[in-house]
């Protein structure tokens, strides 16, 4: 059997490659959608595999491929997926695709560029989530992280320049004190590679003090914190996402904001527990205080619909740090699932409202209404979206929700009590902004736009990636063991005490 | 007396099968019959009449399981957190969901017709379709997360389908409140929930009823109370009732099923389902009772003033609810065990009191909310009382039918209404004096203004073009109303539920000798009094009798209706928004303040960079970027 984890990177690099040949734009399409096709197809069929793969270390389908740096400084491809990547690798596989089928039907200028991009975007996600050594899950964050800069320069909204400026300082400092964090964590514990299992051999056997355990998670807390716009390095979010093109934001908000999660929960928090355990009560302050309630209310003032989300977005990734500082099976699992859940709702949510501003010409939610009886297709779909992300029983982000809020009660229950306020205002801008959206009467500014181009409902392009993102909100709703299961053994293994 | 098999098959299967239907229905119809509005009501419609025999047959041949043994399924496990799916039917779920069954039953036929010239008649009956999968998922959970689950479900459908006229922003705004409302009561009741698993380990209804003594601290009282904010939310209690009159902008049969006889009744079956921890804590009973007895009082009082016939429904539904509640409250009595026994037994009478008045309640509340429909449709959308009048003799069959449900409610001898009232009513007298007169008070009150109603929409001359065109629906409308009508004159008798809901009905607390004789004479004077001074006091008029004659005492009881929602609108519009618009302008500052301090230093170098990212160099960028890997490795690999 081929390297199928290897093939899930190559596949897209290779399509982006063979972009440039210079082809009819049809012909180069073909190419994008298989590109962006193989790694998703290949992440559901390891997930449907991994349940009977024989594990090393907790990971499948492992392999090993020296690049050349393993004798000088300990790095090899080490490739793998134990039960925390799983998930995260099949969510980079499916919004991939959805990112990738929404932007073969959109009109961008200069389109093999911006499949090419997206292309490279999707091979370093799935090459994010593949690697077991730690250099390499580094490597592929900067390959998916670039192409997004570029993305918002060329082909973003109002500010483009501005909020690339801005992304691209905000999330190159956390990667450097990210990469400073994962250095320090190497040379202190004294391991003699990169490899992540390597790195938890040495420091179970009590490499690390306690007083550098201090320091090494503050870096790291601080640099991937930054990445996933912890309360208060949370301010290019928003921007950054009302500017970026509605793929890149898909695929940003969706899979590679979720690195650093993935970095505290698989790398940080395991091999640094007194470290975590210095840092939790300031943890907890900044994600309850801030992401939940700070940002839960500068979420009900938006009034751009994108902005909206990207805030809204800020707000959960409150819930996943909350999770982490409890510090508990249940709560770090609940994580988990919410990281996934969040990663399918937050780019369906930037989808379709992409979809409402080629109907609405506007982003200003007071200038639009009763969209609804326009299009009520693309309605139901919003609605269903946004009570995904408000934690509604039945999609999936009610599951991750509810088990971060179990597990942080034995934490602190006046944290956990004033975040599952959250919950209530969450409601609030959920409904408020679908209610502005679709409902009630058709405001004047929007009536004269429509009134010049009479606006279809959801066309295929635009319902087969929603649909996809949708299927997979509602079967994680109804069945949340499709990935508890490996979450679970993983988390255990890794947390249970 | 236990069921085994039904055709060969374990009941639970049958169960099973009750609450998947409904969702198939739904998806269904969400999938594939969008625009096949015709089919898509049927398909509805037949599996509601389909589980209501799969769920009568269960209820009434005996069928319980999930008591002893459990009946459930892992849903998710992590770590030690296990929350399952699984079933406890008992004898009060098998009562709940016989309600649910023949209410929805009677809701849909009666929305075939009503909503026979809907657009979006699709969307309404998948809403439909969903909202009983959400219901029957609460009556035959076994655990409180599952309870949560659904709780949450049938506020979903609750939305969709107040939301049915989504053109209207008074529906929007109506639904989207009653979301928002409920989220409130649920975010204390999920706290209860974790707060419950946390204290005793198990959220089991099974496990919960074997507790011998509460934990220590003020969770023991807590628990109970966080759980009783769901109620307070879903069967709209003061002070969160306020979403429920919002939510008559729904299609009027929806009314009927959710807004009246089920939905907003869920907060007083979970109640009974969790009554075994109120038992530890006693203290909980107290603000239970209390804040039932107001909301009863208060929604009473604002019934008086109102104008839209469903508006005088949802208060009366309030209300009533509020009777419920102030039921549970009242908590357990010690009775007499035997005919002569010295020794006394605890009777858990609030749960059989409650339980009671909840299900004759559904039947009469029913039936009076599908006879307004009825009286909407005949007059052609007019909901305005003062705009009708005379429409007993245009619409016989509704006329009898509300007259029946009418004295249903106000307790007249013999019908549904006053047994179960009664009941309570008996059940205040022994353990609550002030509350026994608060509820005495809100008979008399509630007599008052069914009667007004009653009289201002049948009797008298007809005062519009639209009521003198009144015109009786259909069959699919008039059955259900004659249904509903027999259930409100029989649903008293406990006979007619053939022994299957003894563990609920048995609970009963019935007075005997001189409290008999007592209780019988309060009922029958505070309905005599209530309804004779309505019935003089309202001139057949298209104005207000109370308002022209009593200004003072009209606007006064007007303003108490209104308080709530000033106050929440103020705090809305005034509190939460500028607080909102606040922390936006600080967020905003902190944007601005990092470019303007941070930019000249550190980032200088850094946003030199970026700006070449968009003036076109792209392609040399790229380069840049893999020529730089390309050394590194180059250097790395030396």
């Amino acid at each position: 059997m081929p390297d199928l984890l290897l093939l899930s990177i190559a596949s897209p690099l290779l399509a982006a490659l063979l972009l440039l040949v210079p082809a009819p734009l049809a012909s180069r399409k073909v190419i994008a959608g298989l590109g962006f096709a193989l790694p998703a197809f290949i992440a559901l069929y390891l997930w449907s595999q991994f349940s009977s793969a024989t594990l090393a270390h907790g990971y499948a389908f492992g392999t090993q491929y020296d690049t050349g740096l393993k004798d000088a400084l300990g790095i090899s491809l080490h490739l793998g997926l134990n039960g925390i990547s799983l998930p995260l690798f099949l969510l980079a596989g499916l919004v991939g695709l959805a990112a990738g089928l929404y932007a073969l039907q959109s009109k961008a200028e200069r389109p093999a560029l911006y499949l090419g991009l997206l292309l490279v975007m999707q091979a370093g996600l799935m090459g994010v989530f593949a690697s077991i050594d730690v250099f390499f899950f580094y490597f592929f964050h900067e390959l998916a992280l670039i192409p997004t800069f570029i993305m918002v320069g060329i082909w973003g909204g109002r500010d483009r320049s501005y909020a690339a400026m801005k992304l691209t300082i905000y999330l190159t400092i956390g990667a450097m004190i990210s990469l400073l964090g994962l250095i320090a964590l190497y040379h202190q514990s004294g391991a003699e590679n990169f490899d992540l299992i390597a790195l938890r051999q040495v420091v179970a056997d009590g490499a690390l003090s306690g007083s550098n355990q201090n320091v090494i998670f503050g870096l790291l807390l601080v640099g991937f914190g930054i990445l996933v716009s912890l309360f208060p390095f949370h301010t290019w979010a928003p921007l950054g996402y009302g500017a970026a093109p509605s793929s890149a934001a898909m695929l940003h908000a969706g899979v590679l904001k979720k690195f650093g999660l993935y970095g505290l929960i698989q790398i940080a928090a395991p091999l640094l527990p007194s470290g975590v355990a210095h840092w939790a009560w300031w943890l907890g302050l900044l994600a309850v205080g801030g992401n939940i309630l700070y940002i839960g209310f500068v979420t009900i003032a938006q009034r751009d619909l994108k902005q909206m989300i990207g805030y809204s977005s800020v707000m959960h990734m409150g819930y996943a740090f909350l999770g982490i500082a409890a510090y508990n099976v249940v709560g770090i699992g609940g994580v988990v699932l919410m990281m996934v859940a969040h990663g399918f709702s937050v780019a369906l949510l930037f989808l379709l409202s992409t979809s409402i501003y080629h109907r609405t010409q506007t982003f200003d939610m007071d200038d639009m209404g009763g969209l609804a009886q326009k299009t009520p297709v693309l309605a139901a779909f919003f609605v269903t979206a946004t009570l995904a992300s408000i934690g509604l029983p039945g999609l999936a982000n009610f599951w991750g929700e509810l088990a971060i809020f179990v597990g942080a009660w034995s934490y602190s229950t006046v944290y956990t009590t004033l975040a599952v306020s959250g919950v209530i205002i969450s409601a609030i801008y959920g409904l408020r902004s679908v209610s502005k959206v679709f409902f009630g009467d058709v405001t004047p500014a929007l009536a004269k736009v429509i009134g010049e181009k009479p606006p279809a409902d959801l066309s295929w392009g635009e319902k087969v990636p929603a649909l996809l993102l949708l299927s997979a909100l509602l079967v994680l709703g109804f069945w949340p063991k499709a990935i508890s299961g490996p979450v679970n053994t993983a988390v255990s293994a890794l947390y249970g005490k | 007396m236990d069921l085994d098999t039904i055709f060969g098959f374990p009941p639970q299967l049958f169960a099973a099968l009750a609450l998947l239907m409904p969702l198939a229905s739904a998806a269904l119809i969400a999938l594939t019959l969008r625009r096949q509005g015709n089919i898509a009501a049927l398909v509805s419609t037949f599996t509601a009449a389909l589980v209501a025999v799969i769920g009568l047959t269960l209820a009434f041949k005996g069928a319980r399981f999930g008591v002893n043994s459990p009946v459930s399924a892992e849903w998710l496990n992590l770590g030690g957190f296990t929350l399952s799916l699984g079933f406890k039917f008992d004898d009060l779920s098998a009562l709940m969901l016989s309600i649910v069954c023949v209410i929805g039953l009677a809701v849909h036929v009666f929305s075939l017709g009503y909503m026979h010239d809907d657009d979006s008649k699709a969307r309404y009956f998948g809403g439909l379709s969903l909202f009983m999968f959400a219901m029957f998922g609460i009556v035959l959970a076994d655990n409180l997360f599952m309870i949560f689950i659904f709780w949450e479900l049938v506020g979903l459908g609750s939305y969709i389908l107040i939301n049915h006229y989504h053109f209207k922003a008074s529906a929007a705004a109506a639904a989207k409140k009653a979301f928002i409302v409920n989220r409130v009561g649920d975010f204390g009741f999920l706290l209860g929930i974790i707060a419950c698993y946390a204290a005793y380990g198990t959220v089991n209804l099974n496990d919960l009823a074997a507790l011998h003594s509460p934990v220590a601290g003020a969770l023991g009282v807590g628990i109970p109370l966080l759980l009783f904010c769901g109620a307070v939310g879903k069967s709209a209690q003061l002070p969160l009732h306020v979403w429920l009159p919002d939510a008559m902008e729904g299609p009027t049969p929806v009314s009927a099923l959710i807004h009246a006889a089920t939905m907003v009744a869920a907060g007083i079956f979970m109640l009974c389902r969790i009554e075994p921890l109120f038992a530890l804590a006693p203290q909980a009973f107290t603000v239970v009772m209390w804040v039932g007895a107001a909301t009863a009082l208060y929604a009473a009082l604002c019934a008086v003033t109102q104008t839209d016939i469903k508006k005088v429904l949802a208060y009366s539904t309030l209300s009533q609810l509020g009777y419920m509640v102030a039921a549970f409250g009242l908590g357990s009595l010690k009775v007499a065990h035997g005919e002569a026994s010295a020794h006394e037994v605890v009777l858990a009478a609030g749960v059989g009191a409650a339980m009671f008045h909840l299900t004759t309640h559904a039947f009469f509340k029913a039936l009076m909310f599908l006879g307004s429909g009825s009286v909407i449709h005949g007059c052609h959308h007019e909901q305005d009382i003062f705009k009708m009048g005379g429409l007993s003799k245009r619409m016989p069959v509704t006329f009898i039918t509300f007259t029946i449900g009418v004295l249903a409610i106000i307790g007249f001898p013999g019908l549904a209404g006053f047994f179960s009232k009664d009941a309570i009513l008996y059940l205040a007298m022994e353990n609550s004096t002030p509350v026994f007169v608060l509820l005495c008070l809100t008979a008399v009150l509630t007599a008052f203004y069914m009667v007004r109603l009653w009289k201002l929409v049948f009797l008298g001359a007809t005062r519009s073009d639209d009521a003198a065109h009144a015109h009786e629906g259909g069959l699919s409308m008039t059955i259900p109303l004659v249904a509903l009508a027999a259930l409100s004159v029989v649903g008293g008798y406990e006979a007619i539920y053939g022994g299957h809901f003894d563990g609920v009905l048995k609970l009963i607390a019935h007075p005997h000798g001189g409290a008999h004789t007592t209780i019988f004479a309060v009922s029958l004077l505070v309905m005599s009094l209530g309804a004779a001074a309505a019935f003089l006091f309202y001139k057949p008029a298209p104005a207000d009798t109370l308002q022209t004659k009593a200004p003072g005492a009209f606007a006064s009881l007007a303003g108490l209706q209104k308080s709530f929602d000033a106050v929440y609108n103020y705090y809305v519009a005034k509190v939460q928004q500028r607080f909102a618009l606040v922390l936006n302008y600080v967020d905003l500052i902190g944007i601005s303040g990092f470019i303007v301090r941070g930019g000249a230093g550190v980032a200088g170098a850094v946003s030199l960079a970026a700006r070449a990212l968009h003036t076109g160099s792209l392609h040399a960028y790229v380069y840049w970027f893999l020529g730089g890997s390309a050394l590194l490795w180059f250097l790395a690999t030396r």
